[in-house]
């Protein structure tokens, strides 16, 4: 009907438990992002939230995932023994 | 189904990237054996949609579980055995005949990911975070969810403070359903307010 639609580069909902994952490497970040969160900062997920928040900011048009990789990215260059940003 | 493809797709830049960071990860410690298997397929089987239509199917058949569901949602989902991360603080809001409620986050990606599971990929991109705050009846519409003129929309924006849920109306004709059944009429997308039963 009216306004152009923007939801064209979208993925519409299909069915029910559509998994959000396109390709294997978007669940290996996904998972990998877990593993830091559980096992560098204790469970604490606001860290990795931050970056993601960033990471989205800094390039809103990114796909998703691949904002998700620069955010793990960024949070990894924050441990101790890496050599920083 | 591409014509052709017989040949591996070419590795892109980004799943380099994330080949690099799971080396990284591993030698460090931070991955151990099978992490990355279980973490997806527990998020692909176990978690998902289909825990947030069971709290839904017992808000509608059960009217005391829903009133503690709608004064206090986290405990009231922990009730059903679902909690976890991402759901430290659990908000659920109910539609009426007047009112049409829709989450989104207009941030990141919030999610109450122990009752929805993964978000859908559309929640995540700047197109639905942006316009569901601006323009959030022409938005839905758009996405096939058609309201009344006159129904009120609210929208929830979530934070990691606050994950809300969309608790949708009970289909008409359905009284003879039992609580199992009507829990697969649920969508997870009625859950999140895009669409309506």
């Amino acid at each position: 009907m009216s306004t152009p639609l923007s939801l064209s580069d979208l993925d519409l909902p299909r069915r029910n438990g559509e998994l959000a994952f396109d390709a294997p490497w978007q669940s290996t970040v996904f998972a990998l992002a877990a593993a830091v969160v559980e096992h560098a900062f204790g469970g604490d997920r606001e860290p990795f939230r931050r970056q993601l928040i960033a990471a989205i900011a800094a390039e809103p048009g990114r796909p998703y995932w691949e904002s998700w990789t620069a955010a793990l990215e960024a949070l990894v260059r924050t441990l101790p023994g890496e050599p920083g940003p | 189904m591409s014509a052709g493809g017989h040949h591996p797709a070419p590795v892109s830049p980004v799943e380099q990237r994330v080949a690099a960071l799971e080396a990284l990860l591993t030698e460090r410690g931070l991955v151990p054996a099978g992490f990355i298997e279980e973490i997806t397929s527990r998020y692909a089987a176990e978690i998902g949609p289909m825990n947030g239509a069971k709290v839904v199917a017992r808000a509608w058949v059960d009217p005391r579980y829903k009133q503690r569901l709608l004064a206090d949602g986290t405990a009231a989902i922990a009730e059903l055995g679902f909690g976890g991360p991402e759901g430290d603080h659990l908000v659920v809001v109910e539609n009426t005949p007047g009112v049409h409620n829709v989450i989104v986050c207009t941030l990141c990606s919030c999610y109450p990911w122990p009752v929805l599971g993964l978000p859908p990929a559309w929640y995540k991109d700047p197109p639905y975070r942006a316009r569901m705050v601006r323009e959030p009846r022409a938005l839905l519409a758009e996405m096939g969810c058609r309201l009344p003129d006159d129904a009120e929309i609210r929208v929830w924006d979530s934070s990691a403070e606050v994950r809300y849920l969309v608790l949708p109306e009970r289909p008409p004709d359905t009284d003879g359903k039992t609580e199992a059944e009507l829990a697969g009429l649920v969508t997870r997308d009625s859950m999140i307010g895009v669409a309506r039963l």
